[in-house]
């Protein structure tokens, strides 16, 4: 593949828990920047627990993990550089939040990269705004709502503007319009040339919105494609216990009666599909 | 956590913490400079009157607040009223009242005037507002990010605990009295075990945006409140001049 464009890239890494679980099992892959990046797997594949590697929280017993080309230095300096560009979302808003209050903990990043007040307080503005909890900063973070709690994760990973935004299941717990405005703040996120990695177990939406897929099966990514070849994969998908992306099923029922649609196109979602029946039929 | 609910819903909730706590100060030297009983009961029932009519903190929820300290307190006074002594051969002797009601009463009251003055600062003032003004005020960081800490803590901990509960209760874990000590040590057990993983997890979320220990914080950014200020400084110095004013 095109390992000198990689941001992040992944070598054969293994880690086995203090306890003897084997977290990842020789785990190759690499993301390119500029990307967007699904990454599925079934429960306990080793999603978490390759997130927790981009970010240096953990370190692969063997194998390596090179950021921008060079190695990962996991000394203070090499993770401080790391982590003010990698920013890390966690599964579970209660591990992530620690300060008492909604401002409080979306400013620790920002401070923590030595940036002056104002700046962090236009920062911490902005990443609240962007997630819709401006009314919200003073609430003392208990008192929260675990969808709220989690919007308030995610402004403090935006806080940092980091160039590698890694989101361990952002859209679990989040209401449908709140889905809608992280898919935004995302996209704009993209725009601004910033390369995003999301674990889902939403594979729909995986299909729909990454630009390449990941297929993580017992700590061990069994498959990387651009998300335009996901049908050729899909008893791929089956194997790992993992469900075909509906529109690629419809698709695939509609050739088999002799209705193909949008001459070869795919659509990567159920309203794109729906789009090309209604246009097919009014010419 | 009733005292967290009415610090963020009373009506004073928007006050600076600044004029809050100089008032809740007034009170407390008062208490202390009262002589007379009548006179630190009177502090005690101002302090708790401005909590109930100022602050519209309602009056059943300062009672169920006030009555675990009181119950110390009456505790603490028994054992003052009280007086064991040992007469000759092991026995014991016990004494009703070995110096008179008169010191019990003082020190009785002075320390329910000065519960009700700390009871004005908790139902008013959220814990946060708390630790910034103490951060402006320049304490110690290390003695705030304790607080602060123990604070965020003490709440996942209840959560979890919670949670545990009631997923136990759903599977009829406090069906039987058997059950419920059994579910008992297994809650214990486990929320040990979270307490552990939860620092951990602490720590690891810290180091993924950076922390390296030392907490930063933003400064506050607003206007002295001179009216509010001047205004609970009057009220402080009355109260402090009509305790002294009968001592
Ligand atoms: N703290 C831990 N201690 C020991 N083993 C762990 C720990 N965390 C995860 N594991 C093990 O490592 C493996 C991978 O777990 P991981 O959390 O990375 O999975 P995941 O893909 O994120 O799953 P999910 O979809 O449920 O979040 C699992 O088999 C799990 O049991
Ligand atoms: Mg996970």
């Amino acid at each position: 593949m095109h390992a000198a464009a990689a941001l992040l890239e992944f070598a054969n890494v293994a880690y086995r828990y203090p306890g003897g679980n084997s977290g990842l099992a020789g785990c190759s892959l690499a993301i390119e920047a500029g990307t967007r990046n699904a990454l599925i797997g079934a429960n306990g594949a080793g999603k978490t627990t390759l997130f927790q590697h981009a970010n240096g929280l953990l370190r692969p017993n063997a194998g390596i993990v090179r950021y921008r080309g060079q190695l990962i230095g996991y000394g203070r300096e090499g993770l401080r550089q790391l982590r003010s560009e990698v920013g890390l979302l966690f599964q579970n808003p209660d591990q992530q939040l620690f300060s008492a209050s909604v401002r409080e903990d979306v400013a620790f990043g920002p401070l923590n990269l030595g940036l002056d007040a104002a700046t962090v307080r236009r920062r911490v503005d902005e990443a609240l705004h962007a997630v819709g909890m401006d009314d919200f900063s003073d609430r003392p973070v208990h008192s929260l709502s675990f969808g709220q709690k989690k919007r308030v994760c995610i402004a403090g990973v935006l806080a940092m503007q980091p160039r590698l935004l890694v989101l361990d299941e952002p859209m679990a717990g989040l209401d449908h319009a709140m889905r809608g405005d992280l898919l935004r703040v995302l996209d704009e996120l993209h725009a601004r040339g910033v390369t995003l990695l999301l674990a889902t177990h939403d594979i729909d939406f995986a299909y729909a919105w990454a630009d390449r897929i990941h297929v993580l099966a017992a700590g061990v990514c069994v498959a990387s494609c651009a998300s335009t070849e996901l049908p050729r994969h899909a008893e791929l998908l089956t194997g790992c216990g993992l469900r075909v992306p509906a529109v690629i099923r419809l698709c695939g029922a509609l050739a088999r009666n002799g209705l193909a649609f949008g001459n070869g196109a795919e659509p990567r979602s159920v309203d794109a599909l729906v789009g090309l029946i209604d246009q097919e039929k009014e010419s | 956590m009733l005292v967290d609910r009415y610090a963020y819903s009373n009506r004073w909730r928007a006050a600076s913490p600044e004029a809050k706590a100089t008032f809740a100060a007034g009170g407390f030297i008062a208490a202390f400079g009262a002589g007379r009983p009548s006179a630190a009961l009177t502090v005690a029932v101002v302090m708790a009157l401005v909590t109930i009519g100022g602050a519209r903190v309602p009056l059943t929820v300062w009672l169920r607040v006030a009555v675990a300290p009181l119950g110390f307190l009456l505790v603490g006074m028994l054992s003052l009223v009280f007086s064991v002594d040992a007469v000759g051969d092991g026995a014991l002797s016990l004494r009703w009242l070995p110096d008179g009601w008169e010191p019990v009463f003082r020190l009785g009251t002075r320390s329910i005037a000065a519960l009700s003055a700390l009871l004005f600062l908790a139902l008013t003032t959220p814990l946060l507002d708390i630790v910034a003004l103490l951060r402006r005020l320049r304490v110690p960081a290390t003695l705030l990010d304790l607080m602060v800490l123990c604070y965020r803590t003490l709440f996942v901990l209840t959560d979890a605990a919670q949670a545990m509960r009631t997923a136990q209760a759903a599977r009829l874990g406090y069906a039987t009295a058997r059950g419920t000590f059994n579910s008992l040590g297994l809650l214990l057990a486990n929320l040990t075990v979270q307490v552990w993983e939860r620092s951990r997890a602490m720590q690891r979320a810290a180091q993924s945006r950076n922390g390296d220990g030392a907490w930063r914080f933003l400064e506050h950014d607003g206007a002295m409140p001179h009216r509010e200020l001047a205004l609970a400084l009057s009220g402080a110095v009355l109260l402090v001049a009509y305790a002294f004013g009968n001592p």
